[in-house]
């Protein structure tokens, strides 16, 4: 086992005289330095703006005065989307989908950029994260270091003299193996350094700790595969071809492909045409502002029936906020149904991409990350959610007070002349129903449930890479 | 005692026959000298010895023990001088001497690796430089170096001596002759008729992956170099 040790340290020891080990290593550390810095500093700058606009939208509607309660629907309200703490490592899709919502009657609207800070005039490149630089840029670096481990030795026709002194094929590789763990290791601490910080923000340490774990997983992963490839080949040059071609396969032109084939074959159905079946559903409900619409007759015959009332201004409720209340239920089901099966859609074309992960372990990862930092697809439809369950609930609330606090007689005179407008008015204490929003982080065993499948499939990566390197292994014994 | 044995060695290399049949042995406290032309198998039948090639038909023997049931005890025994002074360009002497005898799991103090290099008279200045800025001969020494240190029974040496000027040749053969006085087995593969004449107890003459001549020396007269360079030349 001694033999192990003494065969890292001497690796370790050719890359510390290697220049372009080290280069390669200096030029990755700072790289993923400077993204590292960048992205906490961009988080967690996003964070404080959002918290404070968020604060600020529920000022502005909270100190609104008197007023009727439907312009307070039509007025509207603004919800935030905080980043959780883990998005200084891997933004995911936080960084591509809206942060903010704007809440009012009848509608429910997409997410929007809450700032304009990524703006087309950046040329469309993305955010570079630190997670995706220990994605696609770790492995490469890797890769650069690796490849030599056991091709060098053949080269240099030291091969044979080594394995002469009574050293096993199985120990050789172990100890490269180990020296590149340890290579590893030390090009994680930058990940390792944003996750304690994100730690310090309110993040899981459980949830960072894991990150760590399948990150080491991952890079092992490719660890292995320059070792196989290494120890196969016969040239160096040849090594290095080859693994440059996987990186490129993996990292690159798979990820890609999958997400056509996806599209392809899982297509969501296109915007305009159920937008347009959506409208003539709504339609079918009826309009809320009209209480002469067919679609209330009945429910205007049920309460006349059960007050005894002869007419609507005989009844002790305003019939008008009855038919908000009974319009933005309906309406919202409507529209409810139809996010459910817009987000359905989204959930399985995620799935299906996941399942690319059998073919390439950088997709498998991307899903491990973005669902343990909680910026994955599930997440950003829990703010969907939770922006819809605040709409409904604040738009209800004050078509109740619609309903039970403005008499109907003095809502249907409201536009006769300006002391009848006054009349039509509600009392702006009412507008504290609203309540405040802050979009928390999900729960760590909803982060790890849905990392799980993808974890199987880096598993299983990493299970198949160790039976080829005991293979590879075996071949140098001889 | 017989410490290597060939009995009818045969060994294929890329579906050729490289050796067809060799016997010989080597006993304990002789130098068995294998000379040949280039591509006679002289390096092969090392590497047979070392298990790194398995033998078609045959087997050969190490200390009794048959190389292919048990390599690893095999080559604990053995020191294996390879053809092309085979060590690592980035580090100095020192070091390539405690890398490899580390893994050799082989302990030995600062001071006998001192005396190693001396015996090779390898130049003192030279001991802490980096090998890539080594001489020919000055690697080999290195490798001759490593080949005492080891210490084992057996020693196979392939060209120990080329690259070495005249006088560094002359220590080597004294270096040998100390090592086989001393009870070793050394089997070494070389160009130099004259040189092996005046230091192997025995020489086998392989041609073609056949072994097709044997000389000995006898009390005190070593074997005649001139009958040895007409055999080599005969037929060829
Ligand atoms: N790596 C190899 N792969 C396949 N065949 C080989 C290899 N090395 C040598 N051979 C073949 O084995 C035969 C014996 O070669 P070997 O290396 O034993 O010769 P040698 O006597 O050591 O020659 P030299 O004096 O040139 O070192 C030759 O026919 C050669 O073609
Ligand atoms: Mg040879």
């Amino acid at each position: 086992m001694k033999e192990i040790v003494y065969i890292a340290v001497g690796e370790l020891r050719y890359w510390l005289r290697s220049h372009l080990a080290l280069g390669g290593s200096l030029v990755f550390l700072m790289l993923i330095s400077i993204t590292s810095i960048l992205t906490t500093g961009h988080i967690n700058a996003e964070n404080n703006a959002r918290v404070q606009q968020q604060k600020n939208a529920e000022d502005t509607f909270l100190t609104q005065p008197d007023r009727h309660p439907h312009r307070m629907v039509h007025y509207g309200h603004y919800v935030f989307r905080s980043p959780p703490p883990l998005a200084t490592f891997d933004p995911g899709l936080d960084a591509i989908t809206g942060q903010s919502i704007f809440l009012e009657g009848h509608r429910q609207n997409t997410a929007m950029f809450a700032e304009s800070g990524a703006s087309a005039d950046l040329g469309g490149l993305s955010w570079l994260s630190p997670a995706l630089v220990y994605q696609i840029f770790a492995p490469l670096i890797i890769i650069l270091l690796g490849h030599g481990a056991i091709a060098r030795e053949r080269e240099a026709a030291l091969l044979t003299p080594i394995l002469s002194l009574g050293v096993s094929g199985y120990s050789l590789v172990l100890g490269k193996a180990l020296a590149l763990l340890i290579f590893i290791i030390i090009i994680m601490i930058p990940l390792m350094v944003t996750c304690t910080i994100a730690v310090f923000k309110g993040a899981d340490p459980i949830a960072a700790g894991l990150l760590f774990c399948v990150y080491l997983l991952y890079l092992i992963v490719w660890g292995i595969m320059t070792l196989c490839v290494s120890s196969i080949l016969h040239k160096r040059s040849t090594v290095l071809a080859v693994l440059s071609s996987c990186w490129f396969i993996f990292n690159l032109a798979l990820p890609s492909l999958a997400v056509n084939f996806v599209t392809y074959t899982t297509p969501l159905s296109g915007k305009i045409e159920t937008d347009l079946t959506l409208l003539a559903d709504l339609h079918k409900v009826g309009d809320g502002h009209n209480i002469n619409d067919p679609a209330f007759g009945q429910l205007r015959e049920q309460l006349l029936k059960k007050y005894n009332a002869q007419s609507l201004a005989d009844l002790p409720v305003n019939f008008r906020g009855i038919v908000a209340i009974e319009g933005e239920r309906k309406l919202t089901n409507v529209l409810n149904s139809y996010a459910a099966r817009r987000m359905a859609g989204e959930t399985q074309q995620s799935q299906q991409l996941a399942n690319y992960g059998w073919l390439t372990p950088t997709l498998a990862i991307t899903f491990i990350s973005r669902s343990i930092a909680g910026t994955d697809l599930a997440n950003y439809h829990r703010f969907q959610k939770e922006a819809e369950a605040l709409r409904f609930s604040f738009v209800q609330k004050l078509n109740h007070a619609h309903a039970e606090q403005l008499s109907y007689s003095d809502d249907i005179q409201r536009n006769k002349d300006e002391a009848s407008g006054l009349k039509a008015r509600i009392n702006a204490s009412n507008w504290k129903s609203l309540g405040s929003y802050h979009f928390k982080k999900s729960i760590l065993s909803d982060r790890v449930k849905s990392a799980f499948y993808s974890f199987n499939i880096l598993l299983t990566w990493f299970f198949e890479m160790c039976i080829m390197l005991f293979l590879c292994a075996r071949g140098i014994n001889s | 005692m017989m410490m290597l044995q060939a009995d009818s060695l045969h060994i294929k290399r890329a579906n050729r026959a490289a050796l067809n049949g060799i016997n010989f042995h080597v006993n304990s406290g002789e130098i068995y000298a294998l000379l040949g032309g280039n591509g006679a198998g002289k390096s092969t039948t090392l590497l047979s010895f070392l298990g790194f090639l398995k033998p078609s038909q045959g087997q050969v023997r190490v200390k009794g023990i048959e190389v292919k049931s048990n390599i690893a005890a095999a080559r604990k025994v053995m020191t294996y001088l390879p053809e092309s002074a085979s060590l690592y360009d980035h580090m100095n002497a020192y070091e390539n001497l405690k890398y490899f005898l580390q893994l050799a799991k082989r302990h030995v103090t600062e001071s006998d690796i001192q005396h190693a290099l001396n015996r090779v008279s390898l130049n003192q200045d030279s001991w802490k430089i980096k090998l890539r800025d080594y001489s020919k001969g000055m690697r080999q020494k290195v490798a001759i170096a490593l080949s005492i240190l080891r210490d084992t029974d057996i020693l196979l040496l392939d060209e120990p001596t080329s690259g070495l000027d005249p006088a560094a040749i002359d220590e080597f053969h004294a270096l040998i002759r100390d090592l086989a006085n001393n009870g070793k087995a050394i089997l070494m593969v070389t160009h130099d008729v004259y040189g092996a004449c005046q230091v192997a107890e025995r020489i086998g003459l392989l041609r073609d992956g056949q072994l097709v001549g044997e000389f000995s020396s006898h009390s005190d007269a070593p074997i005649d170099p001139q009958i040895v360079h007409s055999a080599f030349l005969r037929n060829k």
